[in-house]
């Protein structure tokens, strides 16, 4: 079922280009979306219009077929950098965030308890947030973002911030909630994108350039790709391969190569006795296929 | 619970956890005690430490207690406001500064709640400081000058607690508007001082301004009795509070609060 659905969303910010122009798209229930670009592609503009934090120029945004006035109540927010009042502690600023949310005293406050336990800060809650870690923040911010039990929870960039130790532990904590909540979150991880999404949203200079499931994405764009590793760079063959037919793309990474092929089969042979005719020194010689980073990188390249 | 006090108590709750309940009565406090204190001691002082001649005589006419007080109410005027300006300068701008603004604007609170329950806390603050001050300043002054009747202490009060609301009113609207904590006070008080200024200056075309409340308070003490201009300036003072204070709510809302 349709959660949410953006339709011509745009943003602009003064009379420079708009930041959105005019995106369109939706996520359906229960799914976990991942909205993907590089720094200044959109993502965080796109987010907080539709947290109800930010107003579009123009454009409309749906949710469960309606058009609420307010989008606030059915979404729980995380921003990129996660604040808090350092005075209060960590339970404090939960029952605080639930309160705030429209639930009674009583309920916030079981409520904080309960997800207190599931972030893992159950030791800290009576400690003032002052002197929480940045994970610990992060971790209360994804309490508080889900004191309220919110339809579709935001997160913006969740994980980029913290040591990898701490990425793990938000990223655990995210597949455990897309049980029960429909998630959007925006990175420029790719491999967490591809660890724990359903769907992918690929922005580019404010728009959507690839959006869909990430099985059908990588379906639909993936290609052969041949990966060679020499022990000394052979950048003059590399440049003659170039004129073959079946060689659509060659990418050279100092003594690492990557070569997109049209014909794997035929590629593959010709280019090994290519090799062993000119006795070129090689490290590894691997035939895979194009990962969710090379089409990221072919669709903010292009 | 409503949202209303939620967010009221936590302005409050704040205030108790950095101390700014306590220090700010006790400055007004202080305020208001040494001006009758030293009216009274004046000439023991200059006695002592003023150096002077053996044999001067010194004719001092003792204040009346209505003067003393008048003084004190100048002191809160001049010190007074800058501790209460000084003090309420970030109460939005750094919430905004930090993005725990952001937080508590992500639930589904109303822009003008947010504004409103800083307002009331600003409110609350100002007000017991300055009625704690002021009592403590007139039970000194009743004991070593002369009483005052509470009656035109009491009017003396409210009319002047309409300015400081007022002075607060613009520091929460400059919080809202600006950045920079320097600069808030800044351009609150540089506002607060032109508007005194002009007014004591032009003062016959300046009888609706905010300012004159403080010329009203001098005398009620002073007579008992109100200009008939007050009331003009009291509905005119109420009125741009009440529009500075929407202003607020409507540059806050379109404040981008996640920078």
């Amino acid at each position: 079922m349709e959660l949410l659905k953006a339709s011509d969303l745009v943003k602009s910010f003064g009379n420079t280009n708009a930041a959105v122009k005019g995106i369109n798209f939706h996520i359906e229930e229960g799914r976990c979306v991942s909205l993907l670009g590089p720094n200044g592609a959109g993502k965080t503009t796109t987010l907080k219009m539709l947290s109800g934090l930010l107003a579009p120029t123009s454009g409309s945004i749906n949710f469960k077929g309606e058009k609420p006035k307010d989008l606030r109540p059915y979404i729980g927010y995380l921003p990129q950098y996660p604040a808090f009042y350092n005075w209060m502690s960590g339970k404090e600023f939960l029952v605080f965030a639930g309160q705030l949310a429209k639930m009674n005293r009583k309920e916030a406050e079981k409520r904080s308890e309960e997800l207190l336990e599931r972030v893992g800060l159950t030791n800290a809650k009576k400690r003032k947030i002052g002197g929480y870690s940045g994970g610990m923040k992060q971790r209360l911010g994804l309490a508080q973002a889900l004191i309220h039990r919110p339809k579709l929870l935001i997160l913006d960039e969740p994980v980029s911030a913290l040591d990898p130790l701490g990425r793990r532990e938000v990223l655990d904590m995210m597949r455990e909630i897309k049980e029960e909540t429909t998630i959007l979150f925006s990175t420029h991880v790719l491999h967490d994108a591809e660890e724990i999404s359903d769907d992918i949203l690929i922005m580019h200079a404010g728009e959507i350039a690839i959006s869909g499931s990430l099985g059908s994405v990588m379906e639909e764009y993936r290609q052969p790709i041949l990966q060679i590793e020499f022990e000394s760079p052979a950048v003059d063959w590399l440049k003659s391969i170039a004129s073959y037919s079946f060689v659509s793309e060659v990418n050279i990474q100092g003594n690492k190569t990557s070569i997109v092929l049209k014909d794997m089969v035929n590629g593959k042979q010709t280019l090994l006795k290519d090799i062993v005719d000119r006795k070129l020194p090689i490290r590894k010689f691997e035939i895979s296929q194009t990962t969710l980073e090379d089409l990221f990188v072919k669709v903010v390249k292009a | 619970m409503t949202q209303w006090t939620v967010l009221y108590q936590k302005e409050i709750t704040e205030m108790v956890r950095n101390y700014k309940i306590l220090w700010i009565p006790i400055v007004f406090i202080l305020l208001g005690v040494m001006q009758p204190v030293s009216s009274y001691y004046m000439p023991e002082i200059l006695d002592t430490f003023g150096g002077l001649p053996e044999g001067t005589i010194l004719e001092m006419p003792t204040p009346t207690g209505a003067e003393v007080l008048m003084n004190v109410l100048s002191n809160y005027g001049m010190l007074g406001v800058l501790i209460l300006v000084l003090s309420a300068m970030g109460v939005v701008s750094e919430e905004r500064q930090s993005g725990v603004a952001a937080m508590v604007m992500i639930k589904p609170v109303s822009y003008s709640l947010y504004i409103l329950s800083k307002w009331a806390g600003l409110l609350t603050i100002t007000l017991v400081s300055l009625f704690i001050g002021y009592v403590a300043s007139w039970y000194y002054t009743s004991l070593l000058i002369e009483t005052v009747a509470f009656e035109r202490i009491f009017q003396s009060v409210v009319i002047y607690s309409i300015w400081l609301v007022f002075v607060v009113t613009l520091t929460l609207f400059f919080s809202t508007i600006m950045k920079g904590n320097g600069s808030v006070a800044f351009v609150t008080i540089f506002v607060i001082f032109a508007i005194s200024t002009v007014t004591s200056l032009l003062g016959k075309y300046m009888k609706w301004s905010p300012a004159t409340m403080t010329e009203h308070t001098g005398q009620v003490l002073l007579s008992g009795k109100l200009d008939s201009s007050f009331l003009l300036a009291f509905i005119i003072t109420i009125a741009i509070i009440i529009v500075v204070l929407i202003a607020t709510v409507q540059l806050f809302k379109r404040k981008d609060l996640l920078e």
